[in-house]
């Protein structure tokens, strides 16, 4: 087996430590300013990457992220086992049980949500392929990805503002909650067929097996899977070191569900994502184990993640003010107004329909990771790729804010 | 609390200990008892029927018997409604086999779609069950202030030893999961305060009853209530436990249980279940 050498085993662990110490710092500052951890670790990747050290100290860091090939290589492994890591938590935190008690309600919510920014994504992708940078070999399946990327809602991100904001609990929150899990199951299944609609052309599995496939995937993963988990957790908590137990093998059966999932011919991060569904709505893993898990994926392999996607473009050779522009705009209004409908659709009030408009509008995960998958793939340009990330950071510190606003208003 | 008391029979080897603990409650109660049968009436067992009420000793002027004729579920429920029946006494098994549980039986079904409160009793006797350890389901549910009154009621009037209220954190994974954002002192604050906003819950609930001579703990845990209450049930060796209904349940409730269904597939113990 290829082993890296004494120098590429330095470089790899100082690459590490940088994206880690500096997604700290960024996180830290974030906190003093309210603002959610994943806007820090973004500007840090942004900072550590060729848009601003790569400016100022292009030496230094054509050393730490260009100089030795097969750190590289190593450094993206750890990068795709933070995506899956990332999508397997994205998982855990779906409750089903949270989504069934909202009900009819959460899911018009979060399928108006979906259907208006996909549409008109579509649309506006569709229209000016060359203006906004998606692949016009692959226009159909590239402006699809463009309207779900701007579709989607970053869970974790809006638990967190909804808990600064005193609504965790109440039924907005709970609404808002319910409809983001819905968003990503959604999504996550729509992203399969999407993905195998471009991959039919090169001799992938085609669009029907596909979307069988996904779907008996997701049904036998929440029925037969998770009755055998269900089966074996009492024994591996009883039996097997606790926390180190479920921890190892939790992750093991993620990586096995991912592999699994790409050997059939849907991607690795769909079986990470289902797995993360089934594991978190059994019985047996304790709220602590979840807790644990968030800590150690959250604080360890998310940042390596955010922090990497400054390193993979130049934000500021590769803005256009004009295609950011368009897409933040695109992403926000049609994401709000579907959230919006979609709760008055449900009879939710206005002032709180306005409070799940701009919970939904929340981004700052899933949607970059989406992005990042199109972009590598050769379905976006770097600058749609940027508007994505922009408008990750607009919505996640505007969310709050806006929030708070709405909850104020007397209507 | 109760004017009417129905009891489901179906001359089963558990006719004789149902009605011996129904008898019970309609006394407690001060109600009046209505035997509903769905099945052919033949002077065997009518005959065999007054023998049990005649010797469980039951109030004639207050007792009632129907003999209904269909689908077992469909005219239980139909005859509550007619006697505007306020609470059901069913017995259940504890667990059901695998095809029993998809498909659901008499038992289950009733308590799924009951118009009124539902009492099941799972090891019915003869010499009646005590409710000595009641527990409520206290967690935030538009129902629970419903719950947590008609609860502390009922073991008021069976003079419980011991009542417990136990609460759920919701998603209280994910919540302390986002707060590791956060300093090691604010975390332990908002562990804290999580556990006190359930506790305060209750409190505010619990202020305007009337508890009379009743013992009460609240207990906070972690995790999805229905489950947590079934563990705790059967930690504490509780006897009854008390959990509202909000809606009725499906097939599909049943692929993916949650909540209540998951009760409803162990039962840990006697279910009083308090419909809206």
């Amino acid at each position: 087996m290829e082993t890296l050498n004494h120098k590429e085993v330095i470089n790899l662990l100082l690459q590490l430590a940088a994206m880690l110490i500096m997604a700290r710092v960024f996180a830290e500052i974030a906190r003093k300013l309210k603002q959610p951890a994943v806007v820090g670790e973004i500007l840090a990747g942004i900072v550590l990457g060729p848009t601003i050290l790569g400016s100022l100290m292009p030496g230094f860091q054509e050393y730490l992220f260009g100089s030795h090939e097969m750190s590289n290589i190593a450094l993206d492994g750890f990068v795709q086992i933070s995506v899956v890591l990332l999508l397997f938590i994205a998982g855990l935190e779906v409750e089903l049980q949270i989504v069934w008690s909202q009900g009819k309600n959460a899911l018009k919510i979060a399928v108006a949500s979906m259907v208006l920014p996909i549409i008109a994504g579509f649309v506006v992708a569709y229209a000016f392929p060359e203006f906004l940078g998606v692949n016009i070999n692959d226009r159909i399946v590239a402006s699809t990805f463009f309207g779900l990327a701007i579709g989607i809602t970053a869970l974790a991100v809006v638990a967190r503002i909804l808990m600064d904001l005193n609504l965790f609990k109440t039924q907005t929150g709970l609404l808002i909650i319910a409809a983001a899990m819905i968003v990503d199951v959604l999504g996550w299944i729509v992203f399969s067929v999407i993905l195998s609609l471009s991959e039919s052309g090169s001799g992938g599995l085609g669009v029907w097996p596909t979307i069988g496939l996904t779907l008996a995937f997701t049904l036998i993963m929440l029925t037969i899977g998770k009755g055998l988990i269900n089966k074996t957790l009492p024994w591996v908590n009883k039996k097997m070191a606790w926390p180190g137990g479920l921890l190892s093998l939790s992750l093991a059966i993620c990586f096995l569900a991912a592999s699994f999932t790409e050997f059939i011919g849907i991607h690795a991060i769909f079986g990470a994502f289902i797995i993360g569904v089934a594991l978190g709505d059994s019985e047996y893993l304790t709220e602590k184990a979840k807790e644990i898990l968030h800590q150690f994926i959250n604080n360890i392999f998310a940042p390596i993640f955010f922090v990497s996607i400054g390193l993979k473009v130049n934000f500021i050779e590769s803005f256009d003010l004009g295609v950011t522009g368009v897409i933040v705009i695109v992403g926000l209004l049609t994401k709000y107004y579907g959230a919006y409908f979609g709760s008055r659709l449900a009879q939710v009030p206005r002032r709180e329909s306005i409070i799940v408009g701009f919970g939904l509008s929340t981004r700052g995960s899933m949607d970059i990771i989406l992005g990042l998958i199109a972009l590598e793939s050769g379905l976006v340009s770097d600058s749609l790729f940027i508007g994505l990330v922009i408008l990750a950071l607009v919505s996640s510190i505007a969310s709050g804010p806006l929030m708070g606003w709405a909850g104020r208003l007397k209507i | 609390m109760y004017q009417k008391i129905a009891l489901a029979i179906a001359f089963s080897p558990r006719i004789e200990a149902l009605i011996a603990e129904v008898k019970r409650l309609v006394l407690l109660f001060d109600s009046e008892l209505i035997l509903i049968h769905v099945g052919v009436k033949t002077p065997e067992l009518e005959k065999k029927l007054t023998e049990l009420i005649k010797k469980n000793q039951c109030d004639p002027a207050k007792s009632k018997v129907l003999w209904k004729e269909g689908k077992p579920v469909k005219m239980i429920l139909q005859a509550c409604r007619e006697e505007k029946v306020d609470l059901l006494v069913a017995g259940a098994l504890k667990q059901e086999g695998l095809f029993k549980y998809y498909m659901g039986s008499v038992g289950r079904k009733i308590i799924r779609k009951s118009p009124c409160s539902v009492l099941t009793l799972i090891e019915p006797r003869v010499k009646t069950s005590e409710f000595s350890r009641v527990v409520i389901n206290g967690t935030q549910l538009e129902i629970t202030p419903q719950v947590i009154k008609h609860g502390l009621e009922f073991s008021k009037v069976v003079k419980a030893d011991q009542v417990s209220i136990l609460n759920e954190i919701k998603m209280y994974g994910l919540q302390m999961g986002t707060a590791s954002e956060d300093s090691e002192e604010e975390i332990a604050h908002t562990r804290r305060q999580l556990v006190q906003n359930e506790i305060d819950y209750v409190e505010q609930i619990l202020k305007d009853l009337d508890k009379g001579k009743l013992k009460i703990n609240i207990k906070v845990t972690g995790g999805k209530w229905a489950v947590e209450l079934a563990r705790f049930c059967e930690k504490t060796d509780a006897n009854l436990l008390v959990v509202g209904d909000e809606r009725k349940l499906n097939f599909f409730d049943r692929i993916f249980p949650h909540d209540l269904e998951e009760l409803l597939s162990t039962l840990p113990c006697n279910l009083l279940i308090v419909k809206k």
